[in-house]
This record gives C-alpha cells, structure tokens and sequence, in this order.
C-alpha cells in the first residue's frame, strides 16, 4: 500500500512518501494502473499537484509534473490543460486535498463550467494532515462530530457543485474496490472530469476502512452530455492595420498651444465630438492629445473631454485651466465649475444662461445648443460653432474628419445647423 | 525625409501590438480600470484571448500555458497585483516567462480608478519574497511602450522570468497624435530550448538559466516546482544545492543587467550641475520643464529610466557627476528615490512628490530652480 507498482512506467518506483497506512497511496497505485491499461506513454501525462500531503505525489510520477500553490492545481491545471490543447492526445491530471480544494473552490466550479478536458482528482481524507489535522470544508459532518468542531456546518458536496457547475464527469468513490473503475471513467472522459476520493489517514483521521466508510459522504456519480471545450489559438490582424492615417490637408489658423474642454453629459457624444476634434487638429497640422474623462457608472453623469492643439510636439498633457470651455449641460459644467477661470471663453448652453453670473469669466457665449439639435448632437454642434468662432483651424477640417464617419449624415446634418445659431 | 504617418492613437494600443508582434500567443485577464482598453485590445489581436473569473486564475492558467510553451500576457492595476502576488512567486520559481502589465492607479486600495499615479514600483522592488530582482520596465512615451513591451517580451522568455511594464493611466487612456513611422519593425521572440548535454529541468544552460522544454513534450520529461529545489526539480530544504539554484534566480537577473538595461540621460548644450531623474509619465512633465528651463539659460540635465529594476549601478555613476538631483514622481515618498539612497537620501538629492494630479512642469522648475524638495 506504500510503495509503488514495481513494473509500472507511469511512476518512478520512488518510495511513496505518506504514513504507513495512508490512502493516498492506493490513489496512485490506481491511477497508474489506468493510464498504463489505457495505453497512455508517460510524456502523454502532465501531473499538477497542490500543498499539503496530496502534494508531494509529483516525484512519484515518471511523467511531466507541475507542482504549484495551494489550493491553485485546478486553475494551474486548467492552464496546463488549455496550453496542452494545442498538442494531441496529452492529458492533464491535477491532485488536490481536501484543504486545498476549499481555497480552490471557485478554479474548481470554473474548472467545471469551462470543461476543457482534463480530470481533479480530490484526495479527500476529511482534514488538513500537513498542519496538524485541522478540519477543511470537506469534512463530513459524521467526521466533525468525532473531532467536535463545527458540528453545526454542513460540509461542501464538492462533487454535487461541479455537476451543476457543468463539469462532463463527477464521481466520489468510498470502496477502494470501485476507485479504478471510476478513475478509468474519468480519463476517458473528454472534457472536465473530477473524481473525490475518500481517504485514509492514520495519523490525524481515520485509521480503518471500515471505520472510514461510517463517516464519509455516500458514493455519487453524475454526468453532464457536453462536448469538451476546445481551445485554439488563431493569428489575428494587426490593430494597426485598422489605424487611419492622417495625412495634412489643412493648415492650422494659429502658430501657439490651444486647449479646449468640452463639458456634457453621458451619452451626449462628448467622448467622440472630442476625438474629432483633435483628429480634425491633426488633419490641419496640429499636434493633438485627447482626454476623456466620465464617471466609472459610463453611462450616466458627466462626460467630460479635454482636447490640445499645439503646433510643436505635446509632452506634458495635463490641462488645469483650459482656454476655452464648451459647456452644454449642467453635469458638464458641475464637472469643470472650478477648473473655469478669468481667462477662460466660455462657450455656455442658453439653458444654463442663469449660471453665466457664477463663472469667474466674463468671456461667455450663450447659444442655444440643446434646442437646435437633439442632446446626442449639442457638444458636437457647440464645439464646431467654437472652432468656426476661434479660428484655431479650419471648420472644414472638422468637417472632413465627420464626412468619413460611417455616421456622416447625421454628423453633417447637425454642421448644417449652424447658421441656425447666427 | 518619410512622410509621417501621423494617427490618434492611445497607449494601450501600442503596448498590445507590440507585445503581440513580439511573440506573446495569449491574453489572459480580468478587467480592471484603467487597464480596461488593453483588455478590450487583447481580445482583438491576441491568438488566444481568455477571460479570467479573478486575478488569481489569471496568474494561475497563465503560469499553466507559459509552461506548455504558451507565452502569456495580461494586464491589472493594483487591486488585481495584489491578488497574483503569491502566484507571481510561484511563476518566478518555476522560472516561467510572462508579461504583466500594470496600469498604476491612485491608491491606497481601490482609492480613485481613473486617476493616474505612480505608486507600485516599491511592491514591485520587494513583490519575491526574499529579496529577488524582478525586471520591471516603465514606457516614458508611445515610443517607448513599443520598444519596452519588444523587451520585457525578450527578457521574459530569455531569462525565464515574469517581467513587469510599469505604465499610468495617463500612458493608456489619452489619445495622442502619433507618427506610426516611429515603429519600428520588432523581432519576435520565443522560449529557449538550447540544451547542451544531459537535459535536467533546472540545470543552467545559457545566460545562468535553464533550457525551456514545455510539458507535454515528447522528446524529454519535464518538471516545473515553487518549492526550493535541486537541477533535477526534486524538492531539497537547506541543501546547498538547492540553494544555489534559488541564488542563481537572481543571480541570472542581475548578472545579465546588461542586457536589458534602458534609459536616456538627455544633456544640456552647457555643462550643466542639476540633474533632472525620472520614470514614466512624469518624463512629459519633466521634458517640458527642462527644455524651459534651458531656455532660460539654466543647463539641467533629465535622465529618463525606463529599467527601474533591478537597480542598476551605472545611475549612481550617472548621478555622481552633478551637484544637485532632482527625482520627481507621481507618488508620495519618492519610490524610486528611495529605492535607491533609502529612507535618508544625500542633501543634494531631492524630490518633486505629488498624488491625486500629474506633476507640472512648472513644479519641477519651482523645485530646481529654488533647490528644495516639493510635497504635493
Ligand atoms: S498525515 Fe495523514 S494524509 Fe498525510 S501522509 Fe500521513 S496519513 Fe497520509
């Protein structure tokens, strides 16, 4: 029950490092038994193990081993799994306690729902045997009441979990007479198999079979008719590929920096009125930067975006006092209030006219943005009313930036109504 | 001259193509601001894109592809590192290449997520537990995010090592005008698989590290561990054998700093005494601030350092010759200063500190035109 098969070629013959007597070892003894009778070649097999005394199996197997963090096998093993996918006929095996798999609870329901082929095997010997016999949340509920400790919390069915989590295979064994059988099912599943194994430890838990089988979980076995996930990898196109060039057809009306803010609300095309104007900037030879900035809840409150024109390359990109402001909507200007300075030309909805008097600028314009065109259009209508007014570049490179737009007609459509402001 | 290929583009972007064409296959994350457009372009452009439940799975199937000859990126923001802080560890052990972006972000805890910062260097220069370097990079402009993430793609697969890009938000999320002819064409770079003589897992083969051979392979088996271990990947404690292997971790780092060390110390026309040091985004701010202040007629020097660690000695060689040194970033104590001199830095070594905004030019002019530190 210790030591190894002699004539197996899936383990090394190492001396199986457990105490005498714990089950752990007939696990192994097991599983090697099914992987030769399947016919698998030890660089077939990838082994993942865990902490605690289910972790140190991975000198014991004449296979490939990875032998990572505690209760992490069955998201390393997914890795290991999906990375195997790429390469025929490779099986992924992760190892697993019952204390690790309470930490891993999560990479074990996530195991289940991906079901990308591999099998967890869960060395369940109710306890944590490496610190001492602490219970896990695998401890069943017979066991708790011989040790008295948390006799009032019903254990996890990890094996009830993974079958509802989607998992193809899922199957605890009691009898070491049924283990084969079961480990062999799980193997040839496709997909994500996991089988919980309940088990011996004479040191810290139970000592005898017959007395294990009074307090363990009963026998269960579930399958799910999926299709194992398969993962691959395909070559994509450049992002580039797709990233317009901006040839100069304009030239800029001005020799020095200018910045704007544009200041409205979410869903009011502040984000890409603000985008086309600093590409419109590039097109008449500027360099540009653009900021956006909203709230983390995108689609509700301020949007704010922050444009900079410069004819010389722009290093540093913030922008405390902008030299011109575009405001069309209360949560817009609620946004930039204290950002406003004397200095400052304020392009102000008329619907905000009564604010004009709490700006510290005199330097404002009030037009009737939002009652021209609709709300999604008033920012990309008061920013073009703007440039045509500060003659920083063209209007018809703004223009020309909207005409490419696959939105061109309603984009030109609200430039139309600009003689409206007038 | 070539015409430009002038474009409006954001970091994210560059930092994605660059890593893809620079040999990474997959994409494994959690969303996160402000790394959000990275995650958005990883989908796009990566061959196997893979969206995590939580930051610790994230690490965890990125350590299990890197391991099957899948080469892994991902990017996270301080919430998300601190969660993959122990299977950092554990990929560091293993020496398994990988990518880790970081978009920094005003901190403590989930303090303002748009708001940029740079404030994770210091996790960063202790994040292996027992004092191991970790190369971490850090993109000063777009230029840089393209050659720095070809680097960090380079350096993670030669040295078997994850390997950090230390970026802002500010580096990610604004769009700027960019001239596309500024890239230029990448190597692309794969796992190392020279084995010289008897293959052992652990054995060092070329630059102090081990021959890569993925598992599943069918020439050679393959054992990859986190616990301390021997060439042979057997788990020894206190064997000086074992020992020597986990030296050699960072002894491959450090020993070969050479390599992959980066940085632009730009000098002034006149011989000047202040030096000007920063990293990442501040390096905007501090060009500006320079370049006015030698337009004043006061010479400074500016050293952009864009291999923050491991430290290497030649800063100290470069700092040596001024008289006065500025750092500036965008934390509270000076991170990177203190990384270097420790809690007491020399007199003539100041700080230009500030959160919640990015640093001004006209701070680090205040601060070395007056000779004092600044706390913002
Ligand atoms: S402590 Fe228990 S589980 Fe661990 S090796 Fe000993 S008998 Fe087996």
């Amino acid at each position: 029950m210790s030591t190894a098969t002699s004539s197996s070629n899936i383990l090394t013959g190492k001396k199986f490092p457990f105490c005498p007597g714990c089950g752990h070892g007939i696990a192994i003894n097991n599983l090697a038994k099914v992987l030769e009778e399947l016919g698998y070649r030890p660089e077939d097999i990838s082994i993942v193990s865990d902490i605690g005394c289910s972790g140190l199996i991975d000198p014991l197997f004449n296979t490939h081993t990875i032998h990572g963090l505690h209760g992490r096998s069955p998201a390393l093993g997914l890795g290991v799994a999906m990375g195997l996918q790429q390469k025929d006929r490779k099986k992924t095996i992760a190892f697993i306690g019952d204390g690790g798999a309470t930490i891993g609870l999560q990479h074990i329901l996530e195991d289940a729902r991906r079901n990308v082929d591999m099998t967890l095997i869960v060395l369940n010997n109710l306890l944590y045997g490496m610190t001492g016999g602490q219970i896990s949340g695998l401890s069943t509920q017979k066991f708790k009441e011989i040790v008295d400790f948390e006799t009032d919390i019903p254990p996890f069915n990890i094996i009830q979990l993974a079958h509802a989590s989607g998992a193809r295979y899922a199957a605890r064994v009691d009898n070491p007479r049924q283990m084969k059988e079961v480990l062999k099912k799980a193997i040839e599943t496709e997909g994500f198999s996991i089988v919980e194994i309940e088990s011996l430890c004479p040191s810290y838990g139970m000592k005898r079979m017959n007395e294990l089988m009074e307090v363990v979980e009963p026998e269960e076995e579930y399958e799910n008719p999926r299709a194992a996930t398969q993962i691959r990898m395909s070559e994509k196109p450049s992002l580039l590929d797709r990233q317009p060039v901006l040839e100069q057809k304009f030239e800029p009306l001005v020799r020095t920096r200018r910045d704007f803010i544009i200041a409205g609300s979410a869903g009011g095309g502040v984000q890409s009125t603000g985008k086309q104007l600093a590409t419109a900037g590039i097109l008449a030879g500027m360099h540009a930067t653009m900021k956006g900035e909203y709230p983390i809840t995108v689609g509700t409150g301020f949007s704010v975006a922050e444009v900079i024109f410069d004819p010389e390359p722009i290093y540093y990109t913030g922008l405390e006092q902008p030299s011109v402001a575009v405001i069309v909507t209360d949560d817009g200007l609620e946004k930039i209030r204290k950002r406003i300075g004397a200095g400052t030309r304020v392009y102000l909805d008329e619907k905000l006219a009564q604010e004009a008097e709490t700006l510290p600028t005199d330097d404002i314009i009030i037009k009737p943005f939002t009652r021209t065109v609709n709300r999604k259009a008033a920012a990309l209508l008061a920013t073009a009313y703007m440039l045509d007014r500060e003659k920083v570049i063209p209007l018809e490179a703004l223009r020309e930036v909207l005409a490419n737009h696959r939105l061109a007609k309603v984009f030109l459509e609200t430039l139309d109504r600009l003689e409206k402001l007038d | 001259m070539e015409t430009p290929k002038n474009t409006l583009i954001d970091g994210s972007k560059i930092i994605i193509e660059s890593l893809a064409q620079s040999g990474a296959d997959a994409f494994v994350a959690y969303p996160i601001t402000p790394s959000n457009w990275m995650y958005k372009y990883g989908k796009q452009r990566m061959p196997l894109f893979l969206a995590a439940p939580d930051e610790i799975s994230t690490l965890q199937w990125m350590a299990g592809l890197s391991a099957t000859g899948v080469m892994p990126v991902t990017s996270s923001a301080f919430p998300g590192i601190a969660l993959m802080v122990e299977s950092i560890n554990m990929a560091y052990a293993m020496e398994l290449p990988m990518v880790i972006v970081i978009t920094q972000r005003l901190g403590p805890s989930t303090g303002s997520a748009t708001t940029g910062a740079q404030g994770d260097l210091s996790l960063l220069n202790g994040i292996i537990s027992g004092g191991y370097p970790v190369p971490v990079f850090s993109p000063s402009d777009f230029t840089d995010a393209w050659e720095l993430s070809n680097k960090a793609m380079e350096t993670a697969l030669k040295y078997r090592t994850p390997v950090f890009l230390l970026t802002s938000k500010e580096m990610v999320m604004y769009q700027r005008s960019f001239d596309l002819n500024r890239l230029r064409p990448l190597k692309k770079f794969t796992y190392d698989r020279h084995i010289e003589g008897e293959f052992k897992p652990y054995k060092p083969g070329r630059n102090l590290t081990p021959p890569f051979v993925p598992l599943g392979d069918d020439e050679h088996l393959t054992r990859f561990t986190a616990s301390t271990h021997d060439a042979d990947a057997n788990i020894r404690k206190n064997d000086p054998e074992a020992l020597e292997n986990s030296k050699r971790l960072a002894r491959k780092l450090t020993e070969n700093l050479d390599d992959y060390f980066i940085y632009t110390l730009d000098k002034s026309s006149e011989p000047a005494r202040d030096l000007v040091v920063t990293w990442g985004i501040t390096a905007d701010a501090a060009r500006e601030a320079v370049a006015h202040l030698r337009n004043q007629g006061h010479p400074v020097d500016l050293l952009v350092v864009k291999t923050l660690l491991p430290v290497h000695p030649k800063l100290y060689e470069i700092m040596d010759g001024y008289d006065n040194v500025y750092f500036a970033e965008e934390n509270l104590t000076g991170q990177f200063k203190e990384i270097l001199f420790g809690h007491r830095a020399p007199e003539h070594i100041r700080s230009i500190n500030k959160i919640g905004n990015m640093i001004k030019p006209s701070e680090i002019e205040e601060a070395v035109t007056h000779q004092k530190s600044l706390v913002l």
